[in-house]
């Protein structure tokens, strides 16, 4: 509204809002940059790679392969079910997320961190571990195994 | 020189307030704790940066960087005083947020002080945890996936929160970056930002200590000989302290020099066992408590109401007293929160096994030689409970062992991998001599000795 007596005011309340507004956008701005750059990469972005033949893995016998992931040697323990299908798993324990090992003897992978323990398809059998273990992406094309995600 | 600069900012009206100030006579050295820890926190700057200079933050060789490093005396010594030096600060800020506690120096008209404070003991903790991860090692590595992975209890949101902190699903070169960012500018920025208001407001306001002397002056009481002068005597014994602050962590880093574990291998081939840093030890340790579903409680309800009690302790205690006798509730949950951490902490390392003799014992005792056998090796999943428990002289006996008769007892055919399956599962199995020891026992009698 302009008042007539002390015309100042009302070009003077416009600038300060004016330029907190302009502040404020910019101050956002900077957040928003942030929140971009902190922001992980959505979930199985990357693509499969290739990881060997299907014939190098024996029925019901996981295998730990590896390949080249950001910076570091990944992994997952793939498994083959023959007709009922294929199994890419992780192998971070799901309690602290330990490296799990595979034991023939028992059937078993074993946590050796607080002693969790899984079966062939990852279910929890016993131990503190919350979920069974991740799953990760497998496809066979032709005779070759793909995994990641 | 002093006049040329007292004409152009007026710097001695400056220096007499920070200077000339009156002290109590009974001024005790566990007042002067910040200011060591600003010596501690100036040194890990310097050779941080020192550090910074010859470190390669990336996974293909961060950890080559740090083994060049190693190879000169003088490297080894600068990234022992680093790391020393962060113990140093964990423990000199506890122990400096503990005085002020005991002190109630966090009450009016000190809040802020305190507040600021609190920022600064996040941001140190903060720094000790990126830290960890730089070189590149098995221990950093393995000690960053745990610890990162606790953030995912916090509910909701917890999986994202750890796919932030690592920048991904799991701890890869990203994290690296991530931390190394974090560690290099980010923390030391929000410790400055804290830190300079925190300094401000006590040479604004005085040490608590000298609030009575001061309401004493106003009262027109002459407290000469009551007081001592800041400058020199009090500077003096602060400058003491950090001296001695100063000697202790040199000889420390020169007696214990910083060693370096085996490459990080994310696939983990060899089957490290993670373990924490120490100051983790209390949570490591709580957790054993609070099993299954009610990990929870542990890795986030209890920190989560730690840190908030932490900041808003200036307004929960509304008490005004600041003698320790009118103040019994606090000081008794601060003890009992103290004591308990201590505790926490001595159990969860105790609880880490300590590294194996690689000589059999030709007549081992059960308590000397053997257990602690068990106690590295077997008792992560054997644990310490139901049949499969191995933690104590009764426990293990049900182990079917036949006294006099290694050969036919069925614990050391496990162990030879005569009978399957060989323990200790899925790691290496137990090397000959311990083997060995534990045979000579049961040939002894196998006695609870």
């Amino acid at each position: 509204m302009l008042n007539k007596k002390n015309p100042g005011t009302s070009r003077r309340r416009f600038l300060g809002l004016g330029i907190s507004a302009l502040g404020s956008i910019f101050g956002l701005s900077y957040v928003g940059l942030i929140g971009d750059f902190f922001n992980p990469p959505p979930l199985q972005a990357r693509t499969l790679q290739e990881v060997g033949q299907v014939t190098d893995f024996p029925l019901h016998q996981p295998k730990l392969v590896s390949y080249k992931g950001a910076g570091i040697d990944e992994g997952v323990y793939v498994i083959n079910f023959g007709p009922e299908g294929w199994l890419a798993l992780d192998f971070h324990c799901t309690h602290l997320q330990c490296a799990v090992t595979w034991i023939d003897a028992t059937q078993q992978f074993v946590c050796p961190c607080h002693g969790g323990i899984y079966d062939l398809k990852g279910n929890v059998l016993s131990g503190p571990p919350p979920k069974n273990l991740p799953m990760r992406q497998i496809k066979i094309q032709g005779e070759s195994v793909f995994v990641g995600g | 020189m002093k006049k040329w600069l007292d004409e152009r900012l007026q710097t001695n009206a400056l220096l007499d307030s920070l200077f000339s100030h009156p002290v109590p006579k009974q001024s005790n050295f566990l007042d002067y704790l910040g200011f060591a820890t600003l010596y501690v926190f100036i040194s890990q700057a310097v050779t941080g940066i020192l550090l910074a200079t010859v470190y390669h933050p990336s996974a293909t060789e961060a950890y080559q960087s740090i083994k060049i490093l190693q190879s000169s005396g003088v490297g080894t010594f600068v990234r022992s005083l680093h790391s020393w030096g962060s113990n140093f600060m964990v423990i000199l800020i506890v122990a400096h947020l503990l005085r002020v506690f005991y002190e109630a120096a966090y009450k009016r008209p000190r809040e802020l002080t305190w507040v600021m404070g609190g920022l600064l003991f996040i941001a140190t903790l903060g720094l000790a945890f990126t830290g960890y991860l730089l070189p590149w090692d098995q221990e950093g590595y393995w000690a960053t996936t745990v610890g990162t992975a606790m953030a995912g209890y916090v509910p909701l949101i917890g999986d994202f929160l750890v796919r932030i902190l690592r920048d991904g699903t799991q701890v890869t070169g990203a994290t690296l970056t991530r931390f190394y960012s974090i560690h290099m500018l980010v923390l030391p920025l929000l410790i400055l930002v804290a830190f300079l208001p925190h300094f401000f407001f006590v040479l604004r306001q005085g040490m608590a200590s000298t609030d009575e002397l001061a309401q004493a002056r106003e009262r027109g009481e002459d407290i000469e000989t009551r007081s001592l002068p800041f400058w020199p005597n009090v500077a003096f014994r602060m400058v003491l302290l950090v001296l001695l602050a100063g000697v202790l962590l040199w000889t420390l880093s020169f007696v214990y020099p910083k060693g370096l574990g085996e490459a990080a291998d994310p696939l983990n081939r060899n089957h490290y066992i993670p373990e924490p840093a120490w100051y983790f030890f209390g949570v490591y340790q709580l957790l054993k408590y609070f099993p299954g579903k009610l990990d929870i409680i542990a890795l986030v309800g209890l920190p989560f109401i730690f840190f908030v009690v932490l900041f808003a302790l200036p307004w929960l205690d509304r008490n005004p007293s600041r003698t320790p006798r009118k103040r019994p509730v606090a000081l008794g949950i601060a003890v009992l929160v103290t004591v308990g951490l201590v505790f926490l902490t001595y159990q969860g390392y105790a609880s880490v096994p300590k590294p194996l003799s690689n000589t059999a014992v030709t007549h081992p005792s059960f308590k000397n030689d053997v257990a602690p056998i068990f106690q590295s090796k077997c008792l992560s999943c054997h644990g310490t409970s139901g049949n499969y428990a191995l933690d104590s002289y009764q426990n293990t006996l049900k182990k079917d062992i036949n006294r006099g008769d290694p050969e036919n007892s069925k614990l050391v055919q496990r162990l030879e991998g005569t009978d399957k399956p060989q323990m200790p599962l899925g790691q290496d199995p137990l090397s000959s001599a311990q083997i060995q020891s534990i045979k000579n026992w049961i040939k002894d009698g196998a006695k609870n000795n």
